[in-house]
């Protein structure tokens, strides 16, 4: 009786708080959902904008002593621009005497190169902690059941917290030239952002000085925190916080670029209307940030592969090879972990933009910009061959891999497909004769390819196919035991069909929808791809239970093509970073801040194709010298003690189910 | 061994040389015949080719295969794909293509070596005919490349031309500015007067609408169908003499991909209109600015959203998501 009661008052507690859960769960959408999160607080701005008019109206005061403007960006519910009160200077009209030169290089490149270099050596460092600190953390966590695969990750952490520390204060170095190359080549609009982002600054440098006592602390406590559990998991623990530290690090500085690009938090002269946060979380904050820390995650994992396929091809020992083999696997793993996310952020990135201004995203997709972007495909998609290349390489020196291996062409051929289609331009350079021959500006079939319908699907089966090839490689050397492994494989059969199919059936309905709706199809089809990925992923890992081995993965002898693969990402990697940059940041053309403060310097044009290609490569071949320069450094430090040879060949745990 | 790859290859040689000039003028007849006919035909010659090496119990090495697979590649993006496609693209997707073999034959160890073994042996010793062969035909080969890149050709310039120029932020048609962010065709008006963006738009029971669009059609067919055609494909009778040629409205690529203030601004402004990326000689429309009131403009534009079954493109607004939450009274403490 008392057990029933009291299970009445349990139940009713829970209906209670179910009730609650869903009555607040509205409110959390709406808020979660909220395209204006401020507009409870922009109205009440507005209020009392009237308020005060009205009172000085009453009073009679004549000129009101706080002048109230419209932001360029944020509007309140109904749509009308929000107020604010006015609490900056006007925007500079700059003119000759504003702007700086040297003889030997325009500003505008020396700029470039300073801001290109530390953004480099910055995404590095903000990198490879995320790096240290799922690898530690993994570490942790294998210590019970494999203590000498938990040794080799502390360390390869460790050692990759080593190489930043050195790129941390080369990073502060190149922070500090950029600095002064602002001030000193741009004086008058480094004053006008100075002004509105002020207190931002001076928080920046205080986040610094926290990132870089964390980031010692964590390194040099290494040593000492590591044999107690509860002093490990504090130092583990430790990764996180400066991981914390370093995103909001990155999220101030991406404020400045994206307010420069989409402006909010001001008026239409470029007035600062007393919020400083509008300033800082203007249209393009969020995407550019969530791309930038995927693309730091990809980045960094093409440096530490390449490090580490260096060191794999000059290693003298079997033992250092086995290493350097595993530690460009693991690299390459997080590499391609990250990119896979990675278009989609950049779609989302696009969205808002052209939600911000048409025009920007024409001049981006259709316009000047255009074919900078036919370039972007070329080496997304060597991106993705790089990666199904290692992982072909890879899967081959795996025992058992054969039945595999043979479904390798067929995967390549469907890439080969998939990248013709993402790379068929919707402007295609020819001779009026060709144009004639073609019979117009667009091919009657390849022409298809140059939308957006086309280019989703391409990319979409390219991510599944890799994915695909993933599977096929975690499960290379295992003889699946399972009652239940023809179930399996017909599922994970099933879910890449299905996803084929529907990729394409949704590429191709996008033809026959208008573009609002057809835009959103991208939704349906990246869902299908990750469903893919998700639940491949899980299904494959589950037939693993007790599966035989057909031999452990040979470390130390991948191929050297395959190695030559992780350069080619590698630097793939750092020329598409920089052009995207260039692409992000160049399509505001004679703007410093978008309709706001005109570039007047004899520098404010855009760079022709060739040009700018030349710029990029050498961008990108200076930071690699540094970066090559930087190891060479921390491998100073390195003892010279021989390379332990654990017992057996060693695997990693993703091997090991 | 090397009787069964040189029997490979002859097979293959033979193999395109019959089908090129025997099969293939079959499958294309000098009137254009039906366009899957030359798929038809390459799928053929595909599996001629594997059907020949099965049945004669011929196993290629990986370097024969690597030779045919690139070779039939050229071959589709030379012959099959029709109409030609500009050497430039053609250049791309054989670049794709290089790439893809080098994938295949390099995709792992073993494969690669077994591609390497007779490219070593011709360097190295043990092929001495085909070494002569290679170092009489290289310097030969280059002397005809040099050759080819400087003598001097007189080849039409390449040109890259912008297809959709950034429209500019306002425009002023007949002393009206005209914001193109947010300016709507005015006849794309429900019965509640409001701009009607949902698909389809095909009512034709709107008997105002099919109207407009029929007074768009007869300005159409007065002014514009000269050069873009009576089918709206680029394809009117003046068309052939222009670089580039009209825009062809059928097509997914263009104004389906276009808001409406897009294409007034581009009808109202012509040629002469277009911002200096896009300049010169990139356009030879006329502004009909000065041809035809705004309204006419604007009827032109429905009618060839209706008569090309594409729809504009538009964008979810803030009022019609403000509107969706007013309609479902939430947020309840924002008013």
């Amino acid at each position: 009786m008392l057990g029933k009661q009291k299970r009445k008052y349990g139940a009713l507690s829970f209906a209670m708080i179910m009730a609650f859960a869903i009555y607040s769960l509205s409110g959390f959408a709406s808020d979660a959902f909220a395209k204006e999160a401020f507009a409870g607080q922009a109205f009440a701005e507005d209020a009392f904008a009237k308020e005060v008019h009205a009172q000085e109206a009453a009073e009679g005061e004549g000129e009101p002593e706080i002048e109230w403007s419209q932001d360029v960006f944020y509007k309140d519910w109904e749509g009308n621009p929000l107020k604010g009160p006015v609490s900056g200077p006007p925007a500079p009209d700059l003119d000759e005497s504003d702007y700086n030169t040297y003889e030997f290089a325009p500003s505008r490149m020396i700029l470039w190169i300073a801001n290109q270099q530390h953004l480099y050596f910055g995404s590095f460092v903000l990198a490879v902690p995320i790096f240290c600190m799922i690898i530690e953390f993994v570490g942790i966590r294998t210590r019970e059941s494999d203590p000498i695969m938990s040794e080799k990750y502390d360390r390869l952490a460790h050692d990759l917290m080593k190489v930043s520390l050195t790129a941390y204060s080369w990073t502060a170095i190149l922070g500090g030239i950029l600095l002064f190359t602002f001030i000193t080549l741009y004086p008058g609009f480094f004053k006008y952002m100075a002004g509105i982002f002020r207190p931002v600054m001076h928080i920046y440098a205080l986040m610094f000085l926290a990132e870089s006592g964390v980031l010692y602390v964590y390194y040099y406590g290494w040593d000492k925190m590591k044999d107690d559990m509860f002093l490990k998991w504090i130092h583990c623990s430790l990764s996180v916080l400066l991981n914390l530290i370093g995103t909001v690090l990155m999220y101030l500085a991406n404020s400045w670029a994206t307010f420069m690009q989409a402006p909010g938090g001001i008026d239409e002269q470029g007035r600062f209307l007393g919020n400083i946060w509008h300033a800082i979380h203007s249209t393009l904050w969020n995407p550019v940030g969530v791309h930038r820390i995927l693309g730091n995650i990809v980045f960094g994992g093409g440096i530490v592969g390449a490090y580490a396929a260096y060191h794999y091809l000059t290693a003298k020992t079997e033992e250092e090879r086995a290493h350097y083999d595993w530690v460009c696997y693991v690299a390459m793993f997080i590499a391609i972990f990250g990119l896979i996310p990675l278009p989609f952020a950049g779609y989302w990135l696009m969205k808002e933009v052209y939600a911000f201004r048409q025009q920007m995203g024409i001049t981006l997709m259709g316009g000047i910009m255009a074919w900078l972007f036919i370039i972007q495909a070329v080496m997304i998609g060597l991106l993705f061959f790089g990666a199904n290349s290692y992982l072909h390489n890879g899967m081959s020196r795996v025992k058992g891999s054969h039945r595999y291996m043979k479904y390798a062409k067929y995967m390549i051929l469907l890439l080969i497909i998939c990248f013709t289609m993402w790379m068929t331009p919707h402007t295609i350079v020819m001779t009026p004769a060709e144009l004639k021959a073609m019979g117009g500006a667009q091919h009657p079939i390849v022409g298809h390819f140059g939308v957006m319908s086309a280019k989703n699907t391409a990319v979409n089966l390219m991510i599944t196919c890799t994915v695909l090839c993933f599977l096929l490689y975690q499960r290379s050397n295992k003889k699946i035991n399972v009652p239940w492994a023809t179930i399996g494989n017909c599922w994970i059969a099933a879910i890449f069909v299905g996803a084929a199919v529907n990729i394409i059936f949704l590429g191709v309905y996008g033809y026959f929808l208008p573009a609002n709706q057809r835009v959103g199809l991208s939704v349906p089809q990246v869902t299908t791809t990750l469903t893919t990925l998700f639940a491949g992923t899980a299904i494959n890992i589950s037939m693993f239970k007790d599966s035989e081995s057909y031999g452990e993965i040979q470390w130390g002898t991948q191929s050297k093509v395959g190695t030559y693969a992780i350069f080619l990402m590698a630097i793939s990697f750092t020329w598409l970073m920089g052009l995207m940059g260039y692409i992000r940041s160049a399509v505001r053309l004679f703007w410093h801040v978008t309709e706001v403060v005109r570039d007047n310097s004899v520098d404010a044009y855009t760079l022709t194709i060739g040009e700018a290609g030349k710029m990029l490569t050498f961008n990108t071949l200076f930071v690699w010298t540094q970066f090559v320069v930087v190891f060479w450094i921390a491998s100073l430090t390195a003892k010279k003690v021989k390379a332990e040879a654990p017992e057996g060949v060693p695997v990693p745990a993703q091997q090991q189910q | 061994m090397m009787n069964k790859t040189f029997m490979s290859f002859i097979v293959f040689v033979a193999g395109l040389l019959v089908f090129h000039n025997v099969v293939f003028p079959i499958f294309t007849p000098k009137e254009p015949g039906w366009i899957l006919n030359r798929y038809v035909y390459y799928l053929a010659i595909c599996a001629f080719l594997i059907i020949a090496n099965i049945a004669l119990r011929l196993k290629p090495p990986i370097s024969l295969n690597a030779l045919v697979v690139w070779m039939m590649g050229w071959y589709f993006y030379k012959y099959i794909l029709y109409p030609p496609i500009p050497w430039t693209l053609f250049i791309t997707y054989m670049m794709l293509w290089s790439i893809g073999t080098f994938l295949y034959i390099s995709q792992d160890a073993e494969t690669f070596r077994e591609f390497r073994k007779p490219i070593v042996k011709t360097i190295v010793g043990d092929y001495k005919i085909a070494r002569i062969v290679v170092f009489i035909a290289l310097p030969c080969l280059v002397g005809w490349g040099t050759y080819q890149a400087i003598f001097p050709t007189f080849q039409e310039p390449v040109e890259l031309r912008t297809v959709h120029p950034a429209p500019p932020a306002t425009t002023k048609v007949h002393g009206k500015s005209y914001t193109l962010e947010t300016a709507r065709n005015p006849f794309r008006i429900d019965e509640q007067d409001n701009y009607k963006d949902s698909f389809p738009f095909l009512d034709v029971d709107k008997h105002e609408y099919m109207k407009n669009v029929t007074e768009g059609g007869t300005v159409f067919f007065e002014n514009c169908h000269f050069c873009h055609g009576d089918q709206l494909n680029g394809l009117g009778m003046f068309s052939h003499v222009f670089n580039p040629t009209p825009a062809n409205f059928i097509d997914p690529g263009t104004i389906a991909m276009l808001r409406e203030s897009f294409l007034f601004w581009r009808v109202s402004k012509g040629g002469p209109g277009l911002p200096n990326e896009s300049t010169p000689w990139s356009s030879a429309m006329p502004p009909w600015e000065e041809h035809l009131t705004t309204e006419e403009m604007w009827k032109v534009i429905l009618f060839e959203y209706w008569y090309t079954g594409w729809h504009p493109r538009t964008f979810d607004t803030e009022e019609s998501y403000v509107g969706q939450w007013e309609k479902e009274g939430k947020p309840a403490g924002a008013h």
